[in-house]
C-alpha cells in the first residue's frame, strides 16, 4: 500500500467542537486541502519533475488535413541539448495504437501518415529543458501534402472528403432509439412544433494544463507515471494497452492536488504514453507539461459540438405527447471514449416532463477538428438546452404562457420514483414546488426590483430588453454500470443480454488505525478540487466518533487501488458516503473483535464508542475496562499484515445494483443514473439590442441534491457549475474557419468567465433525500453546468420576445444575437 | 550586469541578476529569455507560482514586484533585476499562522482546485494595500486580471471582504498597542 500525501491541513478550531447530538456530516466544515494550497506547498503534477528529468515538446501539425510526406529530424537531433526525436515510425515497432472509442480505428500516439487536425502531434522532441526542446522543435522539417478539410458537421455526413479513408464514411456511429410509440403520438397530437438549435464546441479548460512525469525502471521493466489524468484507475487501460504492458507494470499516480479537470483530463493518455516511451528509450525521467496554446488548439480537450433538429407533439391544451430528438455530434478527428456523451442524455431524455413516447437519433461524425473529451455534464447540457428551446417554441405557437406549459407537464411528486421512457429512474423530488419557488423570487423582483414594469419599460426605451423564464432541470447522478461500452459492443448482441451481464462499479475505501491513535483512510479515486479528503474526513469522524483532526485521508495509485470508477458523473459524494458508512461499520466490528480477543471475552461484551472499545462484562477489573485506538493498534502490530483487525476495507455498491427497477435499462445498456438532483433556475437577463450583449443581472436558483453532506462544498459546486454554464451560454467557443483552422487558441479568444462576467447568484437549497442511496445524498458535481445554459437561453429569448427574435446558437455571443436582430429587421 | 556564455556548446548566453525574493537576497545567472515565472518556480522552488496560460490572461502566476502585481509569465527574470518580489510563500508568519487573506480564502471556501489561488491571494494583497475597504465594483476591478474556473467568484468576493475586515481589525489593534508608530493613514 502506498500513500501519496499527508492531509496537512487541520480543520479550524471552531469545527473541532462537537456535541453528542451534532454530527460533522451535514456541516459546512472547512476543507483540509486548503492550507497546503494557500501556502504554496501543494504539489501539482507541474511541480513533479525531478532535477534530472528531460522535457518534451511536440511538433504539431499546422494543417487540418494533410498527408505527411516526410519528417526530417536530423537537424533537431544534432541540436545541443536534444536527446531524442520520436515519430510514428519509431513507435510502431514496439508499441500499440491508443484504444479508440469505436471499433475499427487505429490511432497512434503520433500522427501516422496523415495529420487530421491542427495541433495533432506529429513528432516528440526530448531535450534538457522545455526551452531547448522548443528550439529543437523548430528544427524538425515536416513535408505535408494538404487536402481539403472536413469542417461542417452536417455536411460531413455527405462524405465528399473523408477524414478516415479506411472507414469509408465520416459517420462514425449512428443510432435511432424509440421508446413507447412516438409515431402514433405524433400522428394523433393536435400539432407538431419543430426547431433547430446549435451548441458550439466548448470545454472545461481547467487552469492547470495536462502534465506527466514518466520514469521507466529497467530492473523491473515497469513504469512509474505521475500525471493529472482523471479516473486514473478506470482509464489506465488507455496507457498500459498502448505501451503493451500489464496493468501492474504501469503505475499511474495522480497528485492529491489537481488544478481542475471537469472531465476533460480523462483524455491525456497520449502524453503519458509519449513520456513513458521516451523514458524507456533514454533511461531517464521524462516530463511533459502542456502549454495553454497546445491545450486549446490540439490538446484533445474540446467537448460537445452539436446541431439539433427537435420536434414536439402537443395537444392544444398544452399536453406534451411526444418528443423527437435528432442531432449530429461533431467528434473531431478520432472517436475517443467520450462518444458516450451522445447517450447520456437518455438518462434525462424528457427532463422534468412526463412524456412516455420519444425518438432519439444521432449521427456521430468525424471532422478535421481536435478530438472530443468529456466535460462536466457529459453531453446533457446541450440536450436540455435543445429541449427547453423547443418547449418555449411550443408555448409561442400555442399562444400559451410558457410557465403554464411547463407546469402542466412536470412530473409530480406522487409519481416518484418516476420511470422515464428511456428506462432510467428519477428517485425523488418535487419539481412543481421548485418551479413555484423561483417564480416567487421573480414576482418579488417585479415589485420595485430588477423587473419593475416601469423600469423594464424605461430600459426598453434605451434598447435594453430584460427578461426571465424559469425552468426546471434534472442532474442525473452516480453513473456506475458498464453502459458506457455500448458503442464498442456489437449492437445485435445487445438484445440477448440480461442484467447479469452488466458490470456495476462500486467505490472502494480502506483505512487503518495507527499506533498514535489516529486513523488513516485511503481513497481509490483522484480528485481535482472537490474536497474529497474533507468529505471522507468528516464522514469517518462521525462513523468512528472521532474528531476530524484524528483522521488523515490519502490516495492510492492505479496499481494499489482496485479498478473502480472514481471521480465522474456527480458520483463521489454518494459513493464515498456509502463507502464511509460501510467502512466505519467494518472497522468498528474488527476493533470489537480484537478487544474481545485481547480480553478473552465474548465479542458482544466489547463495544466501541468515542475512539475506544469498552468492556461490558466487568471482567477486567480496575484499569482494564477499555482499550484506546492507540492500544489496539499496538496489540495488533505483530499480526500478519493481511490479518490485522485494525485495518478494514469496504466497497460500496452502486445504488442501482440491487434495485429491480433498473433491470431494463441495465440489460439494454442504457445509461443508468440512480439519483436525480434537480434545480429550478431564473436568471434575470438584459439584452442590449444595439450591441447584442447579454448581461445576467441576477441568478436565482433553487437546488436540491438530497442530503447535503457538506453544504459549503455543495454551494461551491453550484457556484462553479453555474459560472461554467454562463461561460458556455454566452462567451466560450472553439470556433473553426472553413479550412479547419482553430479560431480560439489563446485565452484571449477562448473567453473564460472572469469576475466581471459572473453575476450575483442567490441560491436556495432544499433537501429531498434519495431513497436509493445510503445517506440520501444525490450527485451534485455537474449541476449548474448542466442546467445553466438552458436556463440562460430561455431567459435571453424571453427578453428578445418583444423583438420577435429567437437566439438559437449557443454561445449567444453579441455578434450572433445581433445577427438574429438584423435578420428580423427590428433594429432601430 | 554581465553577459556570459556559460554553456558554450549550447550557445545560451546568460546574465547575472540580483533580486530580493520574499525578503531573501538572491543572485543568479539567467538566460534573457527565462521567464520570471519559470525562474521563481524552477530556480527558487516556489511552486506557489502557478503557470496557467503563459500569455497573461489567467493571472495564476501573479506575484508582487516592488509591491505591484505583475504576471510573472509575461515578465522576464532579467526585468526583475534589483526588484523585490513577493509570492504567496512569503505571506504566512514564521510560526505558520496564515495571513488574514489566506485565512479568509479558507474560511469563505474561495478555492477549490487551488490552481488560481495564489494569484488571487497576491492580487488581493495589492488591492487591499491600496484600498482597505473596497466595494464590489472595486473588488471586481482589482481581480479582473485573474481567472478562476472553479468557484464562480462569489466566495472570492466574500473572502476579500472578510480579509479587509480582519486586516482592518488587526491594524486597529496594532494602533492601540503602539500608538506612537501609527498615524492611522494606512490601515
Amino acid at each position: 500500500m502506498s500513500s501519496r500525501s499527508e492531509t496537512d491541513g487541520e480543520p479550524t478550531a471552531e469545527s473541532e467542537t462537537k456535541t453528542a447530538s451534532e454530527a460533522f456530516t451535514g456541516r459546512g466544515l472547512n476543507r483540509v486541502e486548503d492550507r497546503r494550497i494557500l501556502t504554496g506547498e501543494a504539489e501539482y503534477v507541474h511541480d513533479k519533475a525531478p532535477d534530472d528529468a528531460l522535457h518534451v515538446a511536440l511538433v504539431r501539425s499546422m494543417h487540418a488535413h494533410a498527408v505527411i510526406e516526410s519528417i526530417d529530424t536530423d537537424e533537431a537531433e544534432a541540436h545541443p541539448g536534444c536527446h531524442l526525436v520520436l515519430t510514428a515510425a519509431d513507435l510502431k515497432d514496439d508499441y500499440n495504437p491508443m484504444p479508440a472509442g469505436l471499433l475499427g480505428f487505429e490511432e497512434w500516439s503520433l500522427a501516422d501518415g496523415k495529420a487530421r487536425y491542427v495541433g495533432e502531434p506529429v513528432a516528440a522532441v526530448v531535450a534538457d529543458d522545455r526551452y531547448v526542446a522548443e528550439d529543437a522543435v523548430d528544427l524538425v522539417t515536416v513535408k505535408y501534402d494538404t487536402e481539403e478539410a472536413v469542417v461542417d458537421p452536417r455536411e460531413a455526413r455527405e462524405d465528399e472528403v473523408l477524414v478516415h479513408e479506411d472507414h469509408g464514411t465520416n459517420v462514425g456511429d449512428h443510432e435511432e432509439l424509440t421508446f413507447g410509440d412516438p409515431d402514433a403520438a405524433f400522428e394523433n397530437a393536435d400539432r407538431v412544433v419543430e426547431g433547430s438549435y446549435s451548441w458550439g464546441r466548448i470545454s472545461g479548460v481547467p487552469l492547470e494544463t495536462a502534465g506527466v512525469v514518466a520514469e521507466y525502471d529497467r530492473d523491473t521493466d515497469s513504469f512509474d507515471i505521475d500525471c493529472n489524468i482523471q479516473l486514473h484507475t478506470l482509464v489506465d487501460d488507455t496507457v498500459y494497452e498502448t505501451l503493451g504492458y500489464d496493468p501492474d507494470d504501469v503505475n499511474l499516480e495522480v497528485p492529491p492536488d489537481v488544478g481542475g479537470s471537469f472531465g476533460t483530463k480523462i483524455a491525456i493518455h497520449r502524453y503519458c504514453c509519449l513520456a513513458a516511451m521516451a523514458s524507456k528509450e533514454l533511461d531517464r525521467p521524462v516530463a511533459f507539461v502542456e502549454d495553454r496554446i497546445e491545450n486549446l488548439q490540439g490538446g484533445d480537450m474540446h467537448s460537445t459540438e452539436r446541431e439539433y433538429d427537435v420536434k414536439l407533439a402537443l395537444d392544444d391544451d398544452g399536453t406534451i405527447r411526444a418528443l423527437d430528438v435528432w442531432f449530429v455530434d461533431d467528434f473531431g478527428a478520432w472517436p475517443r471514449y467520450p462518444i458516450n456523451q451522445v447517450l447520456k442524455p437518455l438518462s434525462v431524455l424528457t427532463n422534468a416532463y412526463d412524456v412516455q413516447d420519444a425518438r432519439y437519433e444521432y449521427d456521430l461524425v468525424l471532422t478535421n477538428k481536435t478530438c472530443q473529451t468529456a466535460y462536466r455534464g457529459f453531453g446533457v447540457p446541450a440536450h436540455l438546452y435543445a429541449l427547453e428551446m423547443i418547449v418555449d417554441e411550443a408555448a409561442s405557437e400555442l399562444g400559451m404562457d410558457p410557465d403554464e406549459l411547463r407546469r402542466r407537464n412536470l412530473v409530480s411528486p406522487d409519481q416518484m420514483p418516476y420511470e422515464l421512457a428511456s428506462k432510467n429512474l428519477y428517485d425523488s423530488g418535487d419539481f412543481p414546488a421548485a418551479l413555484a419557488h423561483v417564480r416567487g423570487k421573480i414576482e418579488e423582483e417585479r415589485d420595485g426590483g430588477l423587473l419593475d414594469p416601469d423600469l423594464v419599460e424605461s430600459k426598453r426605451e434605451e434598447g435594453k430588453y430584460r427578461g426571465v423564464r424559469p425552468t426546471v432541470h434534472i442532474e442525473p447522478g452516480v453513473s456506475g454500470s458498464d453502459w458506457t461500452n455500448r458503442q464498442r459492443s456489437e449492437r445485435d448482441e445487445l438484445d440477448d443480454r440480461d442484467r447479469d451481464d452488466v458490470a456495476e462499479l462500486p467505490e472502494h475505501l480502506r483505512a487503518e488505525v495507527r499506533e498514535d491513535g489516529t486513523v488513516r483512510a485511503f481513497l481509490a479515486t483522484d480528485s481535482s478540487g472537490q474536497g474529497h479528503q474533507t468529505l471522507v474526513t468528516q464522514l469517518l469522524a462521525d462513523e468512528l466518533d472521532l474528531l476530524p483532526s484524528d483522521i488523515e485521508v490519502v490516495y492510492l495509485d492505479s496499481v494499489d487501488a482496485p479498478t473502480e470508477y472514481g471521480t465522474a458523473a456527480s458520483r463521489m459524494a454518494v459513493m464515498l458516503s456509502g463507502a464511509a458508512q460501510g467502512l466505519g461499520d467494518e472497522l468498528v466490528g474488527n476493533l470489537e473483535l480484537l478487544a474481545a480477543e485481547i480480553w478473552d471475552c465474548e465479542s458482544a461484551d466489547a463495544t466501541y464508542r468515542d475512539g475506544a472499545v469498552y468492556r461490558l462484562d466487568g471482567g477486567g477489573g480496575d484499569g482494564d475496562d477499555s482499550l484506546s485506538l492507540s492500544e489496539l493498534a499496538g496489540e495488533d502490530r505483530d499480526r500478519d499484515a493481511d490479518e490485522r483487525l485494525t485495518r478494514a476495507s469496504y466497497d460500496y455498491e452502486h445504488p442501482a445494483t440491487r434495485l429491480d427497477e433498473f433491470d431494463e435499462a441495465l440489460a439494454r445498456k442504457f445509461p443508468v443514473y440512480p439519483t436525480a438532483a434537480f434545480a429550478a433556475n431564473a436568471p434575470i437577463v438584459e439584452v442590449d439590442a444595439k450591441t447584442g450583449e447579454v448581461e445576467i443581472l441576477k441568478f436565482y436558483s433553487l437546488r436540491d441534491c438530497g442530503t447535503q453532506l457538506n453544504p459549503t462544498i455543495v454551494e461551491g459546486q453550484a457556484h462553479g457549475g453555474l459560472a461554467q454554464g454562463i461561460g458556455a451560454a454566452l462567451q466560450e467557443e472553439f470556433a473553426y474557419d472553413a479550412t479547419g483552422q482553430p479560431q480560439a487558441i489563446t485565452l484571449f479568444d477562448y473567453r473564460l468567465p472572469s469576475i466581471e462576467n459572473v453575476p450575483e447568484m442567490e441560491l436556495d437549497h432544499t433537501e429531498t433525500p434519495s431513497p436509493f442511496t445510503a445517506t440520501g445524498a444525490k450527485g451534485t458535481g455537474e449541476g449548474g453546468m448542466i442546467d445553466g445554459p438552458a436556463a440562460i437561453a430561455c431567459s435571453v429569448n424571453a427578453a428578445l420576445e418583444p423583438l420577435g427574435v429567437t437566439a438559437d446558437r449557443i454561445p449567444f455571443t453579441p455578434n450572433r444575437v445581433r445577427e438574429r436582430i438584423r435578420e428580423r429587421g427590428t433594429e432601430d | 550586469m554581465s553577459t556570459d556564455d556559460t554553456s558554450g556548446s549550447l550557445d545560451r548566453p546568460t546574465e547575472e541578476i540580483t533580486l530580493t525574493v520574499n525578503g531573501e537576497s538572491v543572485a543568479a545567472e539567467v538566460e534573457p529569455r527565462h521567464k520570471l515565472s519559470d525562474f521563481l518556480r524552477d530556480a527558487r522552488g516556489l511552486r506557489g507560482v502557478r503557470v496557467g496560460c503563459e500569455h497573461g490572461v489567467c493571472g495564476a502566476c501573479t506575484v508582487l514586484l516592488d509591491g505591484r502585481s505583475v504576471k510573472s509569465c509575461l515578465t522576464y527574470a532579467v526585468q526583475a533585476d534589483g526588484a523585490e518580489i513577493e509570492t504567496v510563500e512569503g505571506l504566512a508568519d514564521d510560526d505558520g499562522s496564515l495571513h488574514p487573506i489566506q485565512e479568509s480564502f479558507h474560511e469563505e471556501h474561495a478555492l477549490q482546485c487551488g490552481f488560481c489561488t495564489s494569484g488571487f491571494v497576491m492580487a488581493t494583497k495589492e488591492l487591499l494595500g491600496e484600498n482597505s475597504d473596497p466595494d464590489d465594483d472595486e473588488i471586481e476591478a482589482g481581480l479582473a486580471d485573474n481567472v478562476c474556473r472553479c468557484t464562480g467568484y462569489q466566495n472570492i468576493y466574500d473572502a476579500v471582504n472578510r480579509a479587509a475586515e480582519k486586516m482592518d481589525g488587526r491594524e486597529r489593534d496594532g494602533e492601540q498597542l503602539d500608538e506612537t508608530e501609527t498615524d492611522g493613514e494606512d490601515r
